[in-house]
């Protein structure tokens, strides 16, 4: 399977130790990518459970979209699935703690726009014989200047959305 | 639960080699500064549910490629592609 970085944004390099260059990457799960600086990403911290990975790329592939890879740069086994959390819950606001707003370099007042200064996803994982995804812990990333976060929902569980049959996303199916 | 009141500035030690001070009081929150071996984790606990969520995200992939088909065929059947 071959995809193609497609997000744009102005690159930052110097938060994270990121190529500079435009570069092919090899990921265990899709394959060859293309990447440009501009498409690489950078988390200071890292995941949670994934505190080494602080670079990554954001993948589309046409004809799964919604649906969006990240990408480790640091090991080509770390590949994450997402959806943007407008597809799993339309009423999502976005919810910064201080910190959270810090590590993106965001200015302390005003709320970013999501689509136009952050984009927001949810990573999927399975769930019985569906999906499901917390878009309590929704990865932020800073479209101006390529620094990610993921949210610590301050209570668990609170934003778990199932993929239900025939039903879309739901709290409960 | 041992409980201690302490002031901004001041420290509670753990052991060997770790401390916690308090460094700022606000009307809410409390900020603390942590000092501890490398191979001590220190993470808010919310932080370990989260992480648990991002090693079973993992997984969704490492099932290989038939795994995550059908993950696309039910997101496909909700009619996500179409939006």
């Amino acid at each position: 399977m071959t995809g193609s970085s497609s997000l744009r944004r102005t690159t930052d390099a110097s938060a994270c130790a990121l190529s500079g260059e435009a570069r092919t990457i090899h990921s265990r799960w899709l394959g060859e990518i293309e990447s440009d600086p501009g498409n690489e990403l950078c988390f200071p911290a890292g995941l949670p459970g994934f505190e080494d990975h602080h670079s990554m790329v954001a993948i589309e592939i046409p004809s799964q979209r919604p649906v969006v890879y990240l990408q480790s740069l640091e090991s080509d086994e770390v590949c994450f699935a997402a959806l943007p959390v407008y597809v799993i819950d339309p009423a999502f606001r976005l919810d910064l703690s201080d910190d959270e707003r810090s590590a993106l370099g965001l200015p302390g007042n005003g709320d970013p726009s999501i689509g136009s200064d952050v984009l927001c996803l949810a990573l999927l994982r399975k769930s019985d014989r569906t999906v499901e995804a917390n878009t309590g812990s929704a990865i932020v990333i800073n479209l101006h200047n390529g620094r990610g976060v993921q949210c610590v929902p301050r209570e668990g569980g609170a934003g778990v959305f199932r993929l239900c049959p025939d039903n879309g996303w739901r709290r409960e199916c | 639960m041992l409980v201690l009141r302490r002031r901004v500035g001041e420290t509670i030690s753990i052991g060997d080699g770790i401390e916690i001070e308090v460094l700022e009081i606000s009307h809410t929150r409390v900020k603390l500064g942590v000092v501890a071996p490398r191979d001590v984790p220190v993470v808010r606990k919310e932080t370990i549910a989260v992480a648990a969520e991002n090693r079973r995200a993992l997984e969704l992939l490492t099932d290989g490629p038939e795994g995550f088909r059908g993950t696309l065929e039910l997101l496909s059947g909700a009619g996500l592609r179409q939006r």
